[in-house]
């Protein structure tokens, strides 16, 4: 690790510890929903950055993971025509359980994804969209219909991610409500998706996703199983959306159908084309980008032109941050291939040192010991 | 069978690779018409031919990228002709490729760690939890890797990616991969196409270097007339995919079906013996 990653990722660990103690309720919610959004953008990227298998199903499996732990940790509800299932388990359990689903999810899907490549897994994956639509909107026992149903908020070892006005906790004079203890677990579960993603993209399942979108051929014939690597990332790029899911609806507090359609799905493309394609930085910085532009927007509309104030007529501020995003993503295709990530590589290559010089030939021997 | 070569070349753990009767169709072409040879253990064999004789699809049938219509293709006790690609790999056949089949984004020493897949075991969780046995077998690997490099003489490019060295250098990359992988069978093919006098000399002599260290079966499919002589023990000759010669170097250049082959006779495709 060289000393500016070291320095940056102090000083990342830094603002995210201090940030809850300055910025507001608002504030704090977009960026755990850019945290959520970045661990399904870390996930898409490793299926359609790093393995070049594009996927516009992704948000199906935030769906799952979202609905999956509201029943497994919701208690059942009686109320006739408006029951409610639930299995009313502990709440941690509830959300590993979630994230399990949606692998199995992606691994019931996975005999079709280890067949299809590029685009036309992108085609297949639609599909998952409209038949999660219809059976999300149908299963109302489940998911409570098209009004959705509440999210129980997450309970560990006791402590309550969630706004307690009987027992209030305050920390250095600052009141720690849902979004503020939240804000520490979304952080804690992005670091460990990120560093475990990290991990698979630089170790041999890594090497092996980049030389299947490089090169299926040469990957197969250097010994790697095209087909059960293809299933294997969505299996795993799967269970990234499930987690994002969780956390979502956590953030939420109630879990809505339609927010996870195809414009969600879309929407975590765009993320991963702006921020950088097969990365985790990536997959983070558009994730970033996409989530808190709206936001950005409209904060500062008044400074702003031809941004109108919320209720007047004209361009809002989330229409502005949709064209704007369409527009990044058409700018990046054209004049950035590596995405802003890898703008940002570029300019610290300008100040690169130079290479080392040639070494003499050896003659090669064969080592026994490495040969297994 | 055991993994471990010996320096020279009468390793009975090389053993040999027995292509028979190999047709290969395209929907009525007949890309390969009944092929057969041998490539004897620890010898350098090359496959020569006019354009569109077959050679590539002949490489393609011998790595499982096709499948052979009919016909059967043995390496020692393994029938490879029902094989995919990444079994016959872990027999211990590596290939090259003619059109460079890098990943131009990663460096050289990825591409080449790429080659030791086949050695390797760490799957998603134990690379992802960077659980120790995983770095262990990274460095162990990484270590072998940058030996390879040294021999075939990319340690100044280990950490460029590969997508912004010149194309000889991609094609010795190529090469060290293959080479990564352990094999018991090289097959290279065209391994001096597209390169200059003294691309090609270095090639030449890396070949000839592996083929001394290592004392593997080297199959070649290659143009450079020059070369092939040199380097070969065994020549096969194809034309329009079917086998027109086979035999020591010497005897096929001389042979008057080959140079009909070659110098573009009015000969129509006639049988030949061999």
């Amino acid at each position: 690790m060289s000393r500016s990653t070291i320095l940056w990722s102090a000083a990342l660990a830094a603002a995210a510890l201090v940030i809850p103690f300055y910025l507001d309720a608002s504030w704090l919610q977009d960026g755990l929903f850019a945290m959520a959004a970045a661990i399904g953008a870390i996930g898409l990227n490793l299926l359609t950055g790093a393995t070049g298998q594009l996927s516009m199903g992704h948000a199906f499996f935030l769906a799952v993971g979202a609905f999956g732990y509201v029943y497994f940790a919701s208690e059942p509800q009686e109320g006739g025509a408006h029951a409610l299932g639930g299995l009313g388990l502990p709440t941690p359990l509830a959300a590993v359980l979630a994230v399990l689903l949606a692998g199995v999810a992606g691994g019931l899907f996975s005999p079709i994804a280890a067949r299809l490549k590029g685009a036309y897994l992108g085609i297949a994956t639609l599909a998952l969209i409209f038949i999660g639509q219809f059976a999300m909107t149908n299963a109302t026992p489940v998911t409570g219909g098209h009004n959705g149903r509440p999210v129980p908020p997450m309970e560990l070892f006791g402590f309550v991610f969630a706004d307690t006005p009987e027992a209030p906790l305050v920390i250095a004079g600052v009141p720690f409500g849902a979004l503020e203890r939240l804000w520490f677990l979304g952080a804690i579960l992005l670091l460990g998706a990120g560093l475990f993603a990290r991990g698979v993209l630089r170790g041999r399942p890594g090497r092996a996703m980049n030389t299947i979108r490089d090169h299926e051929i040469a990957a197969g014939v250097m010994g790697v199983p095209v087909s059960r690597y293809r299933a294997g990332v969505f299996v795993l790029s799967s269970m990234y959306g499930g987690l994002a899911g969780v956390l979502v609806a956590l953030v939420f507090q109630q879990t809505v159908p339609d927010y996870f359609g195809l414009l969600l799905a879309l929407a975590y493309l765009a993320m991963i084309i702006i921020g950088g394609l097969g990365s985790v930085a990536g997959a983070v910085i558009g994730a970033v980008f996409v989530s808190m532009l709206p936001r950005l927007l409209t904060r500062y509309s008044d400074a702003l032109p031809l941004i109108v104030q919320p209720g007047q007529e004209g361009v809002g501020a989330a229409e502005a941050a949709q064209i704007l995003y369409g527009l990044a993503v058409v700018v990046v295709v054209l004049f950035l291939p590596g995405g802003l990530l890898g703008l940002i590589t570029q300019l610290r290559l300008r100040t690169g040192r130079p290479l080392p010089a040639a070494a003499p030939k050896h003659s090669l021997t064969p080592t026994p010991e490495t040969r297994n | 069978m055991s993994d471990a070569y010996q320096p020279d070349g009468m390793d009975p753990s090389v053993p040999k690779l027995e292509v028979r009767d190999v047709t290969v169709r395209f929907a009525g072409l007949v890309a390969l018409d009944a092929v057969g040879f041998t490539v004897e253990p620890g010898s350098v064999h090359a496959v020569i031919g006019p354009n569109g004789a077959g050679k590539s699809t002949c490489f393609n049938v011998l790595s499982g990228v096709y499948r052979a219509t009919s016909g059967s293709v043995r390496f020692g006790d393994a029938e490879l002709t029902a094989l995919p690609p990444h079994r016959i790999a872990a027999l211990g056949m590596a290939r090259t490729f003619q059109n460079i089949a890098l990943s131009p984004r990663l460096s050289v020493r990825d591409n080449l760690m790429l080659g030791r897949h086949r050695l390797t075991r760490a799957g998603f969780v134990s690379a992802g939890l960077r659980l120790p046995s995983a770095r262990r077998e990274a460095a162990r690997h990484t270590e072998r890797v940058e030996e390879i490099a040294a021999f075939v003489g990319l340690t100044p490019q280990l950490a460029m990616p590969v997508g912004l060295l010149p194309y000889g250098v991609q094609k010795r990359v190529e090469l060290a991969r293959a080479l990564c992988m352990e094999p018991r069978l090289l097959m290279l093919d065209e391994p001096v196409a597209g390169m200059n006098g003294g691309e090609r000399r270095e090639m030449a002599e890396l070949i000839i270097a592996v083929r001394e260290s290592l004392g593997i079966s080297i199959l070649l499919v290659e143009h450079d007339m020059g070369m092939v002589m040199r380097l070969a023990d065994a020549v096969t000759v194809l034309d329009f995919g079917r086998r027109i010669a086979d035999g020591p170097p010497e005897a096929v250049q001389n042979d008057p079906e080959v140079i009909r082959a070659y110098l573009g006779a009015t000969s129509e495709t006639e049988e030949a013996t061999p």
